[in-house]
């Protein structure tokens, strides 16, 4: 063991001095490889309890083998440090019981490393390239490069912002922890798939030592969470820079994994990609929107625009659409058995009834009294405007003393006229006729003969009311005829009829002689007058 | 200070009441102007002399009467002259009596011009017919024989209707009566004068006098 020991460092030393390009070639280092990896094996053997090999057997054994061999060890380290961070992470005080400054720096270590596993890839591949130019060294000072190298990469981008209270670097260590803790699978199994993805692009000679490396970097990094879907591992941790930001190809399938895909027909063409029923749904729905979208942007159906005239819509496709208007007239009746049957027994109660709903003469109302007409009077009027003012002012104050108007007195005659005429009627017709009492009138009577009276005198006018013979003639004394008169008496006669005519005519000539004057101008006076 | 002040206010309640408003009676027609005594003429046309004549005691007794004017007739100057007595009550009788004179001047009858006296708002109108419209020869007398009509039954139907007296005398007329009527009276007459015939007056007249009477 001793004598691997000292071979082996010296081995490793030869390695390190080694230049880089002899790598590449199978050559004569192979068995100096060999030993190195024995004695990294053989040094690092205490850290890991339950390892099944003593040592690293590396005599006629191939890469294949001497990786496998290693390889094999992992697991159950993973697995234990794998416990072991989450004691850590759930009792962080536990960490100083340790009291070991490797430890410690160990674990400062992981926290970097799950730091740094949010950056780009850059850095792992920074990381890889340092481990692998780095291989002779411990892997705590490859670390602590890492962790320097890290540590100076972010302090130089961040100067500016950075002052006592804030700082970068702190607050994406902080984020980056937070993350680790609710995402730590994916977190941790990014980082350990980069490593892997790193292992395949190189050459075998290498794969030892960047396996060592790998391994020794995965243990004490106690990036432990290997677990997850094989597949999404290999999809994340496929994703490069060119992934995103070159190569088209990458970045389409990078693109339809990490979006939702919105056309299936991509998928289809893909060809290779195999979509979840939700996945599905979202491609549906995602269509549909879409669809939607383009309606709503594109011109809407004539039908949905409003008002709208004939010009603005095709020809006849208002035909086509289905109107509602209303209706203000009533529906025309639809005449079927049951109306009519209805129809007719209506009319039958109706005319036994006898109940027929004629039109009755509306009873014309009574109308306004006529005003009085005043006849138009042609002739003079006999009063004088004095006195027709007169008369209309009495009518208007007491129209009991008012004299009767023209139209009054037509009325009367009128009135007076036909109770004449039903008086006669009612002695012709009736058949228990009583006579109207005689009313006394005061009337003129003429000097008519009483036969002539009494033929043609209606029945209600008695013989009284004829002029009696005294007022014919009431004379007095001795009445003798002309012949009888004695010629003294005829003297007497003549004288007295010449008495009065002297009387008369002495009135007359008074009056001519006025008349006389006025004719006359010429003999008018002043003192006359008055 | 403050007896002074009660001093005044007591003089100022005793002051004298003032005297009471005078109480006029209205002044007598005589002592108006001064106590002058007024005088109305009125000439009398030589057409209406003879009238004037005979209807005189029919003037003379209820202007001297009634309206207490004096009123005589001035032969030599041809005017009837009023004057007021001592006795006349208003002012206002001597014009209507002068008003009354003045009508019968015109041409109206007594009777008709006795209306003046007894009613205040009776007033006279006249105008020319050559006012109305101006017709020379034939047309004029045509014009005159439409307004009085056949034995003046257009003048009397006019009358009748609108409560008012007219007189045509030649190419003047007058119109007697209140002014309503005597403005229906007048455009009756004028559309007479501008040629309508009498039936269209008629309807018109009755209608208008239907509604004046009510």
């Amino acid at each position: 063991m001793s004598i691997v020991k000292d071979s082996g460092f010296e081995a490793l030393e030869k390695l390190k001095s080694t230049e880089p390009p002899v790598f590449l070639a199978p050559s004569s280092i192979s068995e100096v490889a060999r030993t190195t990896s024995q004695y990294l094996f053989e040094k690092l053997k205490p850290f890991n309890p339950k390892s099944p090999f003593d040592q690293l057997l590396v005599d006629g054994f191939d890469a294949e083998q001497i990786w496998q061999q290693i390889d094999i060890q992992c697991q159950p380290l993973l697995s234990s440090l794998r416990q072991d961070v989450k004691r850590f992470a759930q009792n962080p005080k536990e960490i100083r019981k340790l009291g070991n400054l490797a430890l410690n720096v160990s674990h400062e270590d992981d926290v970097d490393e799950m730091d740094m596993d949010g950056f780009d890839s850059d850095d792992d591949e920074l990381e890889a390239t340092e481990s692998d130019g780095d291989e002779e060294e411990d892997d705590d000072e490859e670390e602590e490069d890492d962790v320097e190298e890290d540590e100076e990469e972010k302090s130089g981008d961040h100067e500016g912002i950075e002052d006592k209270f804030f700082k970068i670097k702190e607050l994406e260590e902080f984020l980056e922890e937070g993350e680790a803790e609710e995402y730590g699978i994916d977190y941790k199994n990014k980082n350990g798939v980069a490593k892997r993805k790193k292992q395949n692009l190189r050459d075998d000679d290498e794969e030892e030592d960047d396996e060592e490396d790998e391994d020794e970097e995965e243990d004490d990094e106690f990036g432990a969470f290997a677990g997850g879907d094989d597949e999404e591992a290999d999809k994340l941790g496929k994703a490069r820079y060119d992934d995103f930001f070159g190569g088209k190809k990458k970045e389409t399938k990078m693109k339809l994994k990490d979006l939702s895909e919105d056309d299936e027909a991509e998928i289809e063409n893909q060809g290779d990609v195999k979509l979840s029923t939700h996945e599905k749904e979202r491609i549906k729905l995602q269509s549909k929107i879409e669809r939607m979208e383009k309606a709503n942007l594109d011109a809407k159906h004539w039908t949905m625009q409003g008002e709208i005239t004939a010009a603005k819509r095709p020809k006849n496709s208002a035909l086509e659409v289905d109107l509602d208007f209303e209706h203000n007239a009533r529906p025309a009746p639809v005449i079927t058995e049951e109306v009519t049957a209805s129809l007719e027994d209506l009319i039958k109660s109706r005319i036994i009834e006898a109940r027929f709903d004629d039109v009755q003469r509306a009873a014309s109302m009574p109308t306004k009294a006529k005003r009085e007409a005043k006849e138009m009077d042609d002739s003079k009027s006999k009063k004088g405007l004095a006195e027709v003012y007169e008369d209309e002012y009495v009518r208007q104050a007491n129209p009991t003393f008012a004299p009767t108007t023209f139209s009054d007195e037509l009325k009367k005659e009128a009135s007076m006229l036909f109770k004449r005429l039903c008086l006669k009627l009612d002695s012709l017709s009736h058949f228990h006729f009583t006579p109207k009492p005689v009313i006394e009138e005061m009337s003129i009577q003429t000097n008519v003969p009483a036969i002539a009276m009494e033929e043609v005198a209606p029945v209600a006018v008695s013989d009284a009311a004829m002029l009696a013979p005294e007022e014919i003639f009431s004379g007095k004394g001795d009445i003798k005829d002309e012949s009888e008169l004695t010629q003294e008496e005829k003297k007497r006669r003549r004288a007295k009829k010449k008495r009065k005519f002297k009387a008369e005519s002495a009135k007359e000539p008074a009056k001519k002689a006025r008349d006389d004057t006025t004719e006359n101008p010429k003999t008018v006076t002043g003192s006359e007058e008055g | 200070m403050a007896e002074s002040t009660q001093m005044e206010v007591e003089t100022a309640a005793q002051t004298v009441t003032l005297p009471a408003k005078p109480t006029f009676k209205p002044l007598k027609a005589h002592e108006m102007s001064d106590g002058k005594v007024q005088f109305r003429k009125i000439s009398v046309p030589p057409n209406r002399y003879s009238p004037l004549k005979k209807a005189w005691l029919d003037i003379y007794t209820p202007i001297y009467d009634q309206m207490k004017v004096d009123i005589r007739m001035n032969l030599k100057a041809r005017k009837v002259e009023l004057k007021t007595r001592a006795d006349t009550p208003d002012i206002s009788n001597l014009q209507k009596a002068a008003d009354f004179v003045h009508a019968f001047m015109l041409g109206f009858d007594i009777p008709d011009a006795i209306s003046l006296l007894r009613m205040d708002e009776l007033y006279v109108e006249s105008f020319e017919i050559k006012d109305v419209k101006t017709l020379k020869g034939e047309h004029l007398s045509r014009a005159i024989g439409r307004l009085s009509g056949k034995g003046g039954k257009t003048k009397f139907a006019i009358e009748n209707s609108t409560k008012t007296r007219i007189v045509i005398a030649d190419t003047r007329i007058h119109i007697l009566g209140a002014f309503s009527n005597i403005k229906v009276a007048r455009s009756s007459l004028c559309s007479l004068i501008m040629g309508s015939p009498a039936g269209k007056v008629y309807s018109k007249l009755r209608s208008v006098s239907a509604r004046l009477n009510e």
